[in-house]
């Protein structure tokens, strides 16, 4: 089993979860850097989240990935849980993995047969399963840099303040054109399927409209047709379908309220 | 598998190891070295009691397993007083009643530590985030707040007169 | 009282250099030279027959040294609290999921787990009882072959509770319940024991009552007393968690079959699923008042589910039934406690002791009263308030001095209660603010019809230093701290010449157990008791040495003064005369505690106390009526807690206390599914961290305690205690809908603004 910061892995040992006979620690292979190039941000795998949190240019053009970032875990867990980590362990919880969906961002996939690079949206299969094949690590994550004018939002609801895990977790990204119509809509939500999910119908909906109240109410319903939440110790399935609807309707609110500031 | 050697820097000292690659650097600390201030608390990461400084950053000792701590430099609450004196954050956790029974002192005071070394003058949100890793069971955290603003002010001033002293 | 030196001051607490130095050894940090890993194996099924326990493949495993299976105990195979109906080791039945089938001690972690997993169990099992109201009905299987399931029967009759209803313009009934909870303290169950050369077994481990932990570990080795030593070292967090006895017996029985040192600490997740939790009450509650407010009758009804071990289960919800009508006079009242066996997680002893649930249901029953009625929630109270003479149900008369209203007013004043009207109640469109008050009788010391003494020793060497021999324990509370300083004060000499030796069974004397807020009373009172004769000694030696009267010397910083005059004498020349004309410097105090008489006695677990603090808890919350999430902006706490001791320790007891409440109120609970417990790790189940600490404005008030050491009273459990109420009246405040259940997570918020028909609308 492949080892990076470790913040998951040991607590699935412990649950029995995972028996590794052994385990491979990627710190020889670096892949610890943020590079820009062009137009492409490409962090490596082994990134962490505290690296990305002080990161100058993600906190410029991807504040909401920041935003998930600071909400995983505490500070000793950012210190050591990096971003190809919190993918490849693919929890649909996974928090960083919902502004990286917005984003548009893609994986770079590194195995003894060579790299591919397929998008994020096409990397969780299913609960917990990745299109990672055998032998295959993630190498780098791709971020395009809007150029347009975008606003973001990430919002995570949990049964704490911190160090916790989202009972519903939501994250919107909207590119807007000169006229504040919508040319680019990303929806994503985490904890409401057995993966993190792009609601593709919810986001087609607000493609070339204006931001008003009336559409907000109606991709917040529809956001919540495409999930298919469970009950656990967290939260009862209903709740997070209700939950859906107040935080997609809050976020698309002040992702308004953030665009109509700025005019 | 048989055993690996790692060389650290433990406080200040360098360390050779010889030992089973599936310990984590927590038993390592505690058990091999005697450093008893790590403490274990959950031995997953949720209660931060292991916290050591890590090459400058607070990480959980129960979630480094010991080839990941081969050449890193490690501080534990027992590098922290410098010849017998203690540090600011030291003096003012004991004065403001930051602790009760203690257990989660020592990783409470490395992630204190952790935090001024990047932020020498963190306001109250950020003291509250850098500990938001550490529970506490005894207190409402408000003394160890308390106890770093102090600290920071201290320091701070400590540094200032070193400033004028070499200007 | 002239002025004093050391006792009320800000004062460093006594352990604090080694704590913050990582000096302070805990019991998982003390090691021995050949020192084994013990651990346990635990029953997988939590209510079954264990047809089949095979070891012998455990045994020959390399690198195990002993595997103790129920047919190695040389003594008693049963332990706990009250009646030792807990087996150490089971032979027949497994009842929770936290029963021990063997322990395992070997070389290192890999061979005891290698050991563990190769003994062979099979279960035949045997159907679950895991709804108390279940089990209390005939014809429920029963649990036990011998007793039934309904354990204990409390009945509290006071006046005539049919008069009292029918005298009522208003009568309400209500349902609360409360939540199975988790001590969580930061440091695991463990106990380091071995065998010392001369033959007695000494166990370390933090616990709360070493010399009932010796007694329990004697009885199973089948040893006098004095062959056990228990040592307790510094130790993390206890909170009643560890006042049963947890792992030291299986230590010892491995340090003494193993022939080697023996350190055995649970991991967090055997923590959670089996030491004693915090019961489960459901309290239905009927009162009946005048359109006043003034109360006429009161009928409660609570039901524990204890588990299928006694434990502390009788003794809590006798607490329960004696706290239900909180602090108010209550001229009528029918109140009964059921303690109720099942195969749930076992339940004991936890901080506030049956009075957080019972204040739970009694405050907000006075709220819901207070709306029915139309009165102000705090005035309503004040109408019901206990005065100094006034009689509880229990046939106790309070003796606190006007206490009760005064905590109440000065909580009014302090939060701005009169002004909370001006106030944003919507200060969004998606918040709501709303206020609460919980205050609370809370009752300190064992009460009446249990042991509650303690004894003390203290010894003067010739510099004039002190050594305090104490077997009361300090998790944390600071009670060291106080003994020292009573001592400091008493004998005038500086904080730092005390030294405090911590308990240990062979060396201090037995102090009872560290519960019910009682040891700075108790063993406060016995260390008074025991400077006396040291006193005597120096002021007698210092008369004759100046000729000066004694009754107009005294002794401070140190230094002999007459009449605030400072003379030439110090401690240490007075303490080398005194010992050179055999006079004494080594002393012991003793204290028992005097429980006033009470009509209630008849039940054999009747705690009618006599001892009570009153506090007051205003919350201020914020609830998102979108999300259910409620955000608790102030907790304004006043105390009358007597004289206070030491403030920064008091501070922090009131704080931590509260912070603890508001887990229980707002996020902690233990899911147990058929017996099993499923949040298991400190991930899932949740505490405060940081970012979840409202503001805290603490105050004390000190009306003096007429028996208390320098007129202090038990204030370690008040904080905790208030704090579920007021938090829950001020976010049924909030969203006009009664919340009755704990914990008020966001969903159950959410829901029960949903099913509410009014509604708040957008």
């Amino acid at each position: 089993m492949i080892i990076a910061g470790g913040t998951d892995l040991v607590a699935q040992m412990r649950a029995g979860i995972v028996h590794p006979g052994l385990l491979v620690d990627l710190k020889l292979l670096g892949l610890d850097e943020i590079e820009v190039d062009e137009n492409i941000v490409s962090i490596g795998a082994r990134v962490t989240h505290t690296a990305i949190i002080e990161s100058k240019i993600i906190g410029e053009r991807f504040p909401a990935l920041v935003a998930a970032c600071r909400r995983v875990g505490a500070t000793p867990t950012r210190n050591r849980g990096t971003l190809g980590g919190n993918l490849a362990n693919a929890s649909p919880a996974a928090d960083s993995a919902l502004p990286l969906l917005i984003y548009d961002a893609s994986v770079v996939l590194a195995g003894l047969g060579g790299e591919r690079i397929i998008p994020l949206s096409e990397f969780f299969k299913n609960y917990r399963l990745t299109a990672l094949r055998p032998g295959e690590i993630i190498k780098e994550i791709h971020l395009p840099i809007p150029t347009d004018k975008t606003e973001a939002r990430f919002i995570k609801l949990g049964k704490r303040r911190a160090m916790v895990i989202a009972v519903v977790s939501v994250a919107i990204r909207l590119t807007v054109d000169e006229s504040c119509k919508i040319q680019t809509a990303r929806i994503a939500l985490g904890s409401v399927a057995p993966i993190p999910l792009l609601v593709k119908a919810a986001e087609g909906i607000l493609e070339n409209q204006a931001l008003t109240n009336e559409i907000i109410a109606i991709v917040a319903q529809e956001a919540g047709r495409g999930i298919s939440p469970i009950s656990d110790i967290r939260a009862s399935a209903e709740y997070r379908r209700n939950m859906v609807l107040v935080l997609v309707r809050r976020a698309l609110t002040e992702i308004s309220q953030n665009l109509q500031g700025a005019e | 598998m048989g055993e690996i050697e790692i060389r650290s820097t433990i406080n200040g000292k360098t360390k050779v190891l010889k030992t089973k690659p599936a310990r984590t650097l927590l038993s390592m600390l505690h058990d091999d070295l005697k450093l008893t201030s790590v403490k274990e608390g959950c031995g997953q990461g949720d209660c931060g009691a292991c916290i050591v400084i890590m090459d400058g950053l607070a990480v959980n000792s129960c979630l480094v397993f010991a080839g990941q701590a081969d050449g890193k430099e490690i501080i534990t609450l027992e590098g922290l007083a410098q010849n017998g004196d203690l540090h600011p954050l030291q003096q003012h956790f004991i004065e403001q009643w930051a602790f009760q029974c203690g257990y989660c002192t020592p990783g409470m005071l490395m992630s204190c530590y952790a935090l001024l070394l990047h932020n020498p003058n963190p306001d109250i949100e950020e003291i509250r985030e850098a500990i938001e890793g550490n529970l506490c069971r005894c207190t409402n955290y408000r003394g160890v707040i308390e106890a770093v603003l102090k600290a920071a002010a201290d320091l701070n001033s400590i540094s200032q007169i070193k400033e004028r002293k070499n200007a | 009282m002239p002025d004093l030196d050391v006792v009320g001051k800000h004062v460093a607490s006594v352990g604090s250099r080694d704590i913050v130095t990582g000096r302070a050894k805990y019991t998982p940090d003390l090691s021995f030279p050949g020192m084994l890993v013990g651990r346990l194996l635990y029953t997988a099924n939590p209510h079954a027959r264990i047809t089949k326990l095979d070891v012998s493949k455990a045994r020959s495993f390399p690198g195990v040294l002993s595997v103790l299976t129920y047919q190695d105990i040389p003594g008693e195979n049963s332990f706990n609290l009250i009646e030792t109906d807990q087996p150490i080791l089971v032979e027949d039945i497994a009842r929770f999921q936290g029963d021990v089938l063997a322990a395992v001690a070997a070389e290192d972690e890999d061979a005891a787990q290698a050991a563990l997993d190769a003994i062979e169990v099979e279960y035949e099992p045997l159907p679950g009882i895991f709804d108390p109201v279940e089990a209390m009905k005939p014809g429920a299987p029963k649990l036990w072959p011998d007793r039934d399931n309904i354990y204990d029967r409390l009945l509290l009759e006071y006046g005539d509770v049919d008069a009292g209803f029918q005298e009522a313009d208003l009568i309400i009934e209500n349902t609360y319940a409360t939540q199975l909870i988790e001590h969580a303290f930061l440091e695991q169950e463990g106990a380091v024991a071995l065998v010392d050369d001369n033959g007695v077994v000494v166990v370390y481990a933090g616990c709360q009552a070493p010399f009932q932990d010796r007694q329990q570990i004697a009885r199973s080795l089948a040893v006098p007393e004095n062959m056990v030593r228990v040592i307790v070292p510094y130790i993390g967090g206890a909170f009643g968690g560890k006042w049963e006895i947890h792992v030291q017996i299986y230590a010892a029985l491995l340090a003494q079959a193993a022939g080697r040192p023996v350190r055995l600490i649970r991991t967090r997740e055997e923590s959670i699923l089996t030491h004693v939790k915090r019961h489960p009450v459901t309290i239905r509650y009927r009162t009946g008042a005048k359109k006043d407010g003034v109360l006429t009758a009161i009928q409660v009804e609570a039901i524990g589910d204890t588990g299928p071990y006694v434990n502390a289960g009788a003794l809590v919800m006798d607490v329960v039934a004696t706290h239900s009508f909180g602090p108010y006079v209550v001229p009528n009242a029918h109140l009964v406690a059921y303690t109720v066996l099942t195969n749930n997680p076992i339940a004991g002893a936890m901080r506030g002791f049956g009075m957080l649930q019972a204040h739970l249901a009694c405050e907000r029953q006075m709220d819901e009263l207070a709306k029915a009625l139309g009165i102000d929630p705090l005035e309503i109270r004040l109408r019901n308030g206990l005065d100094a003479g006034r009689e509880i149900p229990t046939g106790v008369s309070i003796l606190n001095e006007g206490s009760m209203k005064a905590c109440l007013k000065e909580a009014s004043q302090l939060s701005g209660w009169e002004k909370r009207g001006q106030e944003e109640c919507q200060p969004a469109h998606h918040l709501r603010r709303g206020w609460g008050v919980g205050t609370i009788l809370n009752g300190f010391g064992m009460g009446r019809n249990a042991p509650d003494s303690a004894g003390i020793q203290v010894d003067m060497a010739l510099d004039g230093s002190v050594i305090v021999r104490t077997g009361a324990v300090d998790f944390g509370q600071g009670l060291h701290t106080i003994l020292a300083q009573l001592t400091a004060e008493s004998l005038g000499i500086p904080l730092s010449s005390v030294k405090i030796v911590r308990p240990d069974t062979d060396m201090t004397s037995d102090a009872g157990a560290t519960i019910a807020a009682r040891q700075s009373f108790v063993s406060g009172n016995a260390v008074l008791r025991a400077v006396e004769p040291i006193r005597r000694s120096l002021l007698e030696t210092a008369e004759e040495l100046t000729g000066i009267p004694r009754e107009m010397l005294s002794l401070r910083e140190g230094v002999l003064f007459a009449e605030g005059e400072r003379l030439s004498f110090t401690t240490r020349d007075l303490a080398t005369k005194a010992w050179e004309k055999n006079r004494q410097l080594c002393s012991m105090g003793y204290y028992g505690m005097e429980y006033p008489d009470g009509i209630f006695s008849e039940s054999s677990y009747a705690n009618a106390g006599g001892y009570f603090t009153f506090s007051t808890e205003i919350a201020k919350v914020l609830v998102d009526i979108e999300t259910g999430e409620v955000i608790v902006e102030e907790l304004v706490i006043v105390t009358d807690a007597g004289k206070v001791l030491n403030p920064r320790g008091a501070q922090g007891q009131i704080e931590g206390g509260a912070l603890m409440g508001c887990g229980c109120a707002l996020m902690e609970e233990l899911i147990v599914d058929q017996g099993r417990t499923l949040n298991t790790s400190l991930a899932s189940y949740l505490i405060p961290t940081s970012s979840d600490v409202p503001m805290m404005k603490i105050k004390f008030l000190e009306s003096p305690e007429p028996e208390g050491p320098y007129g202090a009273r038990g204030m370690g459990e008040t904080g905790i205690i208030h704090t579920p109420a007021a938090i829950l009246n001020a976010v049924s405040d909030a969203i006009g809908v009664p919340l009755n259940t704990l914990p008020i997570t966001a969903e159950r918020v959410y829901k029960a603004l949903q099913s509410n028909e009014k509604g708040l609308g957008e």
